[in-house]
């Protein structure tokens, strides 16, 4: 059973990732990234290293996503100015 | 997939010395014996003689190699310095993420000491329990940036009180280091009763550590969110 949880994590890695990288749109890519990340934190939850999960929750999924989309909004408000 | 694209000559030069490289070190990779169960044992056997505590994860990173994350914290601190050096001549007091939502910003009120008590209790509890001090602290600095999402230019930060906490958290953490080497023998030793295990007063000097640690980087997390906030418009 939990191989096949494993398992599935695995395939939704691989295809997060291809998705985030062939998406067009960037604020939807860097909120796909933001999925990846709560995916491995599901997958070091199970692997048995909480530590790295709780890292990777605070830092993978929270602040490095939403200092992307900053960076994302404030070079469009830019955009949109000129 | 465009594979009408010409392949490069130092690409393909490159790919050929990976590939044959590749094949050269696989006999080492097969034959590499490393016992990994060896190390893992005997640092467990180490932890519960000289730190007693509870998660041996905390007590592998700031005792035995507390060396590595003082280098870590002076890397999060360096890569927080250059940001604010880059950006600084962006600064600007209009905050474009200023949105007037009443229910965020009543909700923030409520929420904002519940994350910073769960960022205190992350940081405390780091040598019992999951966590620690770097997760701590980004959980404190995220509390802040909500704050700065809701409330805009109603709520800002001082930057000297910022960087003079980040200064003596820092200087906190190498004064434990150097009562180390003048107490006990070494750098970052243990000079603290170690206490019975599980309990909130074990581990000897892990939690000193780790607390000077989560408040230096959510010190420098909430610079960094702030930094790049408030940029001004470039023309």
């Amino acid at each position: 059973m939990i191989g096949l949880i494993v398992l599935a994590i695995f395939i939704t890695l691989i295809i997060l990732a291809v998705l985030i990288i062939e998406n067009d749109d960037l604020p939807h890519s860097v909120i796909l990234f933001m999925g990846f990340g709560l995916a491995s934190v599901i997958l070091y939850f199970i692997f048995s290293a909480p530590d790295v999960a709780l890292t990777e929750a605070v830092i993978g999924t929270g602040i490095s996503g939403v200092v992307f989309l900053v960076t994302l909004l404030q070079i469009r408000s830019r955009e949109i100015k000129r | 997939m465009n594979l009408k694209k010409e392949i490069r000559v130092s690409t393909l030069f490159v790919s050929i010395i990976v590939s044959i490289m590749t094949i050269l070190l696989l006999p080492i990779f097969l034959d590499f014996n490393l016992t990994a169960t060896s190390l893992g044992e005997s640092l467990l056997k180490i932890n519960e003689i000289e730190t007693n505590s509870a998660n041996s994860v905390t007590s592998v990173v700031t005792y035995f190699r507390g060396f590595d994350t003082l280098g870590e914290v002076t890397i999060l601190f360096l890569s927080i310095f250059g940001i604010g050096l880059g950006l600084e001549g962006y600064r600007d007091k209009l905050n474009i993420f200023a949105y007037e939502n009443r229910l965020l910003k009543t909700a923030v009120d409520v929420l904002f000491p519940l994350i910073i008590l769960f960022g205190f209790y992350i940081i405390i509890h780091g040598h019992l329990s999951p966590g620690g001090g770097f997760q701590g602290g980004v959980i404190i600095a995220s509390a802040f940036l909500l704050m700065f999402l809701a409330k805009g230019d109603e709520f800002s930060i001082n930057h000297k009180i910022i960087s003079l906490t980040e200064a003596l958290s820092g200087a906190g953490f190498i004064l434990i280091g150097i009562l180390g080497v003048v107490l006990v023998d070494r750098f970052l030793g243990n000079f603290l009763p170690l206490g019975t295990i599980k309990e909130l007063f074990s581990g000897g000097v892990i939690p000193l550590i780790y607390i000077f640690v989560g408040i230096k980087v959510s010190a420098e997390i909430t610079a960094l969110v702030e930094y790049f906030i408030r940029i001004k418009d470039v023309k």
